[in-house]
């Protein structure tokens, strides 16, 4: 491949990727109500994002939802991966097929099987069962990510820090969490991501009193979307690189010590 | 290190003082389950300053998803809900509404009478009418002459070919064909249906756009220069795009209305019946009319806005205008099916 043909390459792909998220920031600075054509600058839309507060209450839930479900399922997830890498228990096969089948699964149905469930049981549908919800959505993806990098673990560690007297515990703790930490860094960010975008589980077992911002926005389609939401995902744009260029920094570019 | 303990110490003092907020039986709130921007946060503020009520609002984008979430869940915890007119049959038709209590309603005297009583709720058992409007035809005065569009007859011109926007709800699209044919937008006469859905597929080619989310956009970014939209919609692009004019065909023209309902099990009745009341103040009626766009059903409301939007005919359209409106009724399941067929077979233009 000539040179040409690489960059053109490169650039198709990330015109391709970054293009609607490079319009939601322009038109964030779009001085009209519901046109999509350049009507000139203006702040506007941020002003009023920072004065609506039924808008910042729920994007500050979702945050709070997505952190709370991001890091139980990472707990989970990761305490999954190591004892399917690490140990032999009754329905270790099945369990990790079961896995793999709950990221194949549709969300609809996850969705449906959760409002039965929560019917069923009578719970009251709000904040618990939101937070129920993700976490089991977000745990396979963690497992799946954590797993992927466990096996690449060199296992003869284990045996040689089991002979110097290291308990389990102390080799989870010392040797598996710090070799597995990118890949649990990782997987705690792909499942805030999935929390704070979901629709479809969150729209059924949301209740009345924990309203949503990604059902919020998805609810505005009809009757037109507010600018001061193109405002609000800039904001969450500018917040995710954050979060992704220090973690990228503290993480993956530490040098082993 | 120490910075991370402080950040999730407060992250968790505030998320319990959130959670405080959200218990969705305490005495002193109400669940609304309302379209999408359809109250405005002034209003929201202003009831729970005057009765320490706190609101919680939940929005939905169309009447099946609510319908379909409420069915679902016997206990759902949501007190009001906004269904448009055929809505409010069909869920009053599976007991899921709880009749108003009109003494509650000191305010009611407002709703101009035209738009109560309707066929859909006799007597107004459940619902009280919250904001209207009718379907119409907009045009785009640039590129088209006002006085050539009078009817829905004109969509049919070899003119506008690939330039119409429709509107893509199964009811909306029939409505126009069915009232180009003479008939009735409920018309349930399966020879009238066939005859409107061959009149729809001769109006394919100029069809541009089967659209309904943002509809304003698309006028007024002029991706379609006619086309069928929404009373309220044409005030909010108009505002955007002084060339738009809205046209009452001459046939007749569908009204559609959301009404406040109380649902079966709300846990809030008491409160439910003073936020309606609250809005049926004409003060609080013509905010929200203003904020949204759409016209209010309160008529003392309308004595309150400036004398240019009283006269608008648009806005707040005079008697005459409104006895040509007819409004959506349920449809029974057989003759809905039989829409939904054509619907579909239209859809992939066969």
């Amino acid at each position: 491949m000539n040179k040409f043909t690489k960059y053109f390459y490169t650039i198709c792909v990330y015109f391709f990727l970054y293009l609607p998220i490079a319009i939601v920031i322009v038109f964030s600075f779009n001085n009209a109500k519901h046109s999509l054509v350049w009507q000139g600058f203006t702040f506007k839309w941020y002003a009023s994002l920072f004065n609506d507060s039924a808008m910042l209450r729920v994007a500050w839930h979702s945050l709070i939802l997505g952190v709370l479900a991001a890091t139980i399922a990472t707990i989970i997830g990761t305490l999954a991966a190591v004892s399917l890498f690490r140990y032999r228990f009754f329905g270790k096969k099945i369990l990790h097929g079961l896995i793999f089948i709950l990221i194949l699964t549709p969300e609809i149905v996850t969705a449906i099987s959760l409002l039965l469930l929560y019917s069923f049981l009578k719970i009251p549908l709000g904040f618990w069962t939101l937070l129920l919800a993700h976490t089991a959505l977000c745990v396979p993806f963690v497992a799946v990510t954590v797993y992927s990098r466990i096996t690449t673990l060199d296992t003869d560690i284990f045996e040689a820090a089991m002979d110097l007297g290291a308990t389990d515990f102390t080799i989870f703790r010392k040797i598996i969490i710090p070799l597995l930490l990118p890949a649990i860094a990782s997987g705690w960010l792909l499942s805030f991501t999935l929390s704070l975008d979901d629709v479809i589980i969150s729209y059924f077992v949301s209740g009345p009193s924990f309203d949503i911002l990604p059902l919020k926005i998805y609810s505005m389609v009809r009757l037109g979307v507010k600018p001061e939401v193109n405002a609000l995902c800039t904001l969450m744009l500018a917040f995710t690189l954050f979060a992704v260029i220090t973690t990228y920094q503290s993480i993956f570019k530490k040098k082993p010590s | 290190m120490k910075h991370l303990r402080q950040i999730i110490a407060i992250f968790f003092i505030s998320l319990t003082s959130t959670l405080a907020y959200s218990n969705p039986n305490k005495s002193d709130i109400l669940n609304v389950y309302i379209w999408g921007n359809y109250m405005p946060n002034e209003v929201i503020q202003q009831f729970t300053k005057e009765t320490g009520i706190k609101l919680n609002i939940a929005e939905y984008d169309n009447n099946e998803t609510m319908f379909s979430k409420l069915k679902a869940l016997k206990k759902s915890g949501y007190d009001i809900t906004v269904p448009s007119s055929y809505y409010v049959e069909r869920m009053a038709k599976q007991g899921m509404l709880h009749p108003l209590d009109k003494s509650q309603l000191t305010n009611l005297h407002h709703i101009n009478p035209i738009l109560l009583n309707k066929p859909f709720d006799p007597k107004n058992v459940y619902s009280v009418p919250y904001l209207w409007g009718s379907t119409g035809i907009i045009i785009n005065t640039k590129y088209i002459n006002k006085k050539k569009v009078t009817s829905w007859q004109n969509f049919w011109d070899p003119e506008y070919r690939d330039q119409l926007m429709i509107l893509n709800d199964m009811r909306d699209a029939f409505s126009i064909a069915l009232l180009s044919l003479g008939y009735s937008i409920n018309d349930s006469n399966p020879q009238h249906i066939e005859k409107a859905y061959l009149k729809l597929k001769a109006l394919l080619p100029n069809i541009k756009i089967f659209n309904i989310d943002t509809v304003p956009n698309i006028y007024i970014d002029e991706d379609a220069i006619i086309g069928v939209a929404w009373s309220g919609d044409y005030k909010l692009a108009h505002d955007e795009n002084p060339a738009l004019e809205y046209v009452y065909p001459k046939e007749g023209f569908s009204t559609w209305m959301e009404s406040f309902v109380i649902l079966k099990d709300a846990p809030h009745v008491e409160n439910a019946h003073k936020f309606i009341n609250f809005i049926l103040r004409p003060e609080i009626a013509k905010q929200i009319s203003l904020a949204i766009g759409h016209s209010t059903a309160n008529k003392s409301a309308v004595k309150l806005m400036p004398i240019t939007l009283q006269q608008n005919s648009v806005a707040n359209p005079n008697q005459e205008i409104m006895k040509q409106g007819e409004i959506q009724r349920d449809l029974d399941p057989e003759t809905r099916h039989l829409y939904e067929k054509y619907w579909e077979r239209l859809k992939i233009g066969n």
